[in-house]
């Protein structure tokens, strides 16, 4: 029973990445945090956007601020969400429902692995099972194309900003969920067209 | 409420026309466009008619290719692409190649057609730009057609020339050596005449003139002219309005260099004005005549589709209406014996201004000398009676006003002439005021061109007080452009409910009325709208960008005449339905009728004062 349950989700992962790139819908996901530890740390605030047939909607825009954030502690350094702006914000209930409405049949895309456990840790916080299709990391993408190219991969060289630089993508302004989101997700179009070469492009082509 | 991506917004806001729209238009912009990654293995998946975009570079640059592969113009940071097609609805022609991939906002029909109607300075925006594209890829295109080549590429090369003293049988001897019908006589590279093979028969066989004589003695002399440089339309339109078929071309110090022949321009183009304007001038009868005029229509449909400067059509017609006119004279002639007397028959409205249509009526008359006899009048009472009763079978209507030869009226002496311009100048009433609109645009077709001039310069010296001028102008805005008071269309509707707009009455006319009012200040005395208003530059009158304004305005709206009249919609004559129109063609109409509007209302506080 639990074996045939594994193999059915390993049967469909393989179906997905033989997916066409463009064939699939997408949603960027960019979180601000409290801290980088899934089980002490919490959501501040959370930004996605929708990417479809190889466009990034802006339409599809939303940003939620937690209102439920118990310390704050130094984060607001990085993120520059107060005490006052907290107040303004939304229950982890509400954000969480209205992610895993967007991320209905849709990819999630995150710069770097830390945000899903935090995801996954809400989800469980509030009985909101969040399922996404499949999940792309734009930096492990990074990372792997670097390796293959035998460059080495410096201290910073993998964060959102060094990554756009090399595919000449505008600067932009770091550490709010939205920009993060679209910043990211310009990334992803960048890296699949720098790789693709021409040729079409499946989602198994970015593992 | 979709939250706007900072990042976005402030490239947005800084970029043209959104830097002079309230923040709200970039809010919209920036929450409604998707972002696309463009690169030269994708694009073909954007720039499709099937789904139109309003594209902004972001960043990276690409070149705009034109359909035959020419560059248009480098995309870089801040430049837009495929507003044309959205403007338009046309189909997309050009291509993009990319030099360096990156980031391209998209915006879709429906949000662009949104900020159209939001922000009129967001549509002004892009309708510019649509016509600053247009006319830069424009000139590139008009070299297909012959009619707009120069005249330095049609002709053929290599001047046959003689000096004045040469004899006239070396001149026969040298033509057919060369194989020409012409012969340029020139003295120290300057052009001093033309003699052509029919000149030989004309004036040399048929008077039995020694051949021996000097060419000085045979030739016509101060002949007209072109420069290489010019078009060959302008070339066309000598021949046409002179008949005449040989055409010295000069380059720019007025040494001859060759001679255009009708025959070159027989080659350009199958079917030409040139050779129907000559087969009218051998017509040997009425019948033959009237058979002509019958192409006239379907001649002036494969013209039209040829020329860019639709002005010229106008002078196409008025030049085949004089011709016919001129033939049926001769006819008359020959079967009741030369004119008793000197006369001169000229034309009014429309013909005289030379932007006759299809659908124009005659306007004529004759003016004869004080001294004319009875017995001379029943003579020109004929002829008036015979051309305007041929003109009319040959599709030219008769004038529901009765401003033709054929009426006593206007059959006058010059000072019978004189008299009614005074009337109308003295009393001006608004019966008096149409008058003006008709007579004062007038201009000579047959007969004695001196006895006309002497009766032009007589019209001149009638002074007209500020009180006619006033008249005039009170007159002109009576009649009013079909805008609302916010600047939307008003149409009117016919007995079938049609709704149309008359581009003539409410259009056309008002800029005739105003330049002639204008013209009649500064004393020009041309009947042509254009002409006038070329003459008026040099007046101060009217400042130059008035000049301009209104000349494109005429020129535009004759055009959507003139391709209304070829498409024969169901509606009435000169009236277009806006329905038809493109989005792009609907916002210049407008502004045309703008421009006018704000002409005549300058011209009712030149002229009218407080009279208004």
């Amino acid at each position: 029973m639990f074996a045939k349950r594994w193999w059915q989700k390993i049967y469909k992962q393989y179906q997905l990445k033989q997916c066409d790139f463009e064939a699939l819908d997408y949603l960027v996901v960019d979180i601000e945090l409290t801290g980088l530890d899934a089980k002490q740390n919490e959501i501040v605030s959370i930004a996605w956007l929708a990417i479809e047939t190889g466009r990034i909607d802006l339409n599809s825009a939303q940003y939620h601020i937690h209102k439920g954030v118990k310390a704050l502690e130094q984060s607001p350094v990085y993120h520059g969400i107060d005490d006052s702006m907290l107040k303004e914000g939304e229950s982890l209930e509400y954000l969480m429902h209205a992610l895993s409405q967007a991320l209905d049949k849709k990819v999630l895309v995150c710069h770097s692995a830390l945000d899903w456990p935090f995801i996954k840790q809400a989800g469980a916080m509030t009985g909101i099972s969040v399922e996404p299709l499949g999940m792309l990391d734009t930096m492990e993408i990074e990372k792997r194309r670097l390796h293959s190219c035998g460059q080495p991969i410096a201290g910073d060289s993998l964060t959102l900003a060094s990554c756009r630089k090399r595919y000449h993508l505008p600067d932009y302004q770091t550490h709010h969920a939205l920009t993060d989101a679209l910043a990211t997700a310009e990334l992803l179009l960048a890296q699949v067209n720098a790789m693709n070469a021409g040729k079409r492009i499946k989602l198994a082509d970015l593992f | 409420m979709t939250p706007e991506i900072a990042e976005v917004k402030q490239f947005v806001i800084k970029q043209m026309p959104f830097s002079q729209l309230p923040e709200a238009a970039s809010h919209f912009f920036a929450t409604h466009l998707e972002v696309i990654y463009l690169t030269q293995q994708n694009q073909h998946q954007w720039l499709r008619s099937s789904e139109l975009y309003l594209y902004l570079v972001r960043s990276g640059s690409y070149d705009l290719l034109s359909a035959s592969g020419e560059v248009i113009t480098r995309l870089a940071e801040g430049d837009y692409f495929g507003y044309p097609s959205l403007l338009t609805g046309e189909a997309i022609k050009n291509q993009l190649s990319v030099s360096t991939p990156g980031l391209v906002y998209v915006l879709n029909q429906s949000n662009f057609d949104f900020l159209r109607r939001e922000y009129k300075l967001f549509e002004q925006h892009f309708v510019k730009a649509h016509a600053n594209r247009l006319l830069s890829s424009h000139y590139k295109q008009t070299r297909d057609n012959w009619s707009e080549q120069k005249i330095s590429d049609v002709m053929s090369r290599g001047a046959v020339t003689l000096t004045p003293d040469a004899r006239i049988v070396d001149a026969a001897k040298t033509m057919s050596q060369h194989g020409v019908s012409s012969i340029i006589v020139s003295e120290k590279e300057q052009l001093l005449g033309v003699v052509t093979d029919r000149d030989l028969r004309n004036r040399v066989l048929a008077q039995e003139r020694d051949p021996h004589a000097p060419l000085s003695a045979i030739m016509t002399r101060s002949p007209k002219y072109v420069f290489e440089h010019n078009r060959v339309f302008s070339a066309l339109h000598l021949m046409l309005k002179h008949n005449i078929h040989h055409l010295p071309v000069l380059n720019e110090h007025h040494v001859p260099l060759g001679m255009l022949t009708s025959t070159d321009l027989l080659r350009q183009q199958k079917s030409d004005p040139v050779q129907l304007i000559g087969n009218i001038y051998k017509a040997q009868g009425v019948a033959q005549l009237k058979l002509l005029a019958s192409e006239i229509p379907e001649l002036l449909k494969s013209f039209a589709y040829n020329v860019e400067d639709t002005s010229l059509i106008g002078k196409l017609l008025s030049g085949l209406s004089d011709a016919l006119t001129a033939r049926l004279i001769a006819i008359y002639q020959q079967q009741h014996g030369q004119a008793p007397c000197a006369y001169s028959w000229i034309c009014f409205g429309s013909q005289a201004r030379e932007e006759q249509t299809l659908h124009s009526d005659q306007d004529n008359g004759l003016l004869l000398p004080n001294e004319v006899t009875q017995a001379q009048r029943t003579y020109f009472a004929n002829m008036g009676e015979f051309v305007c009763e041929q003109l009319a079978q040959c599709g030219i209507k008769s004038c529901p006003g009765n401003i033709m030869a054929s009426n006593e009226a206007c059959r006058g002496s010059m000072a019978q002439w004189l008299a009614r311009f005074e009337d109308w100048i003295y009393a001006p009433t608004p019966k008096a005021m149409l008058n003006c609109k008709i007579y004062f645009d007038l201009r000579f077709i047959e007969g004695y061109s001196a006895l006309y001039s002497e009766f032009t310069a007589k019209l001149a010296k009638l002074k007209k007080d500020d009180l006619f001028f006033a008249a005039m102008a009170t007159d002109i805005n009576t009649n009013s452009v079909p805008l609302g008071l916010f600047q939307q269309l008003k149409l009117e509707k016919d007995q079938q409910q049609h709704k149309f707009l008359d581009l003539k009455r409410r259009g056309v006319v008002i800029i005739n009325d105003l330049v002639r009012l204008y013209a009649l200040k500064a004393q020009i005395y041309k009947a042509n709208t254009l002409e006038r208003l070329e003459a008026l530059l040099g007046s101060n009158l009217l400042n130059k960008s008035d000049v301009y304004d209104l000349k494109d305005c005429w020129r535009y709206l004759t055009q959507l005449r003139l391709n209304n009249q070829l498409e024969h919609q169901h509606l009435p004559e000169n009236c277009i339905d806006p329905a038809d129109l493109t989005s792009l063609e609907k916002h210049q109409l407008k502004e045309a009728f703008y421009l006018i509007k704000q002409a005549q209302q300058a011209c009712a506080f030149k002229f009218a004062r407080g009279s208004l």
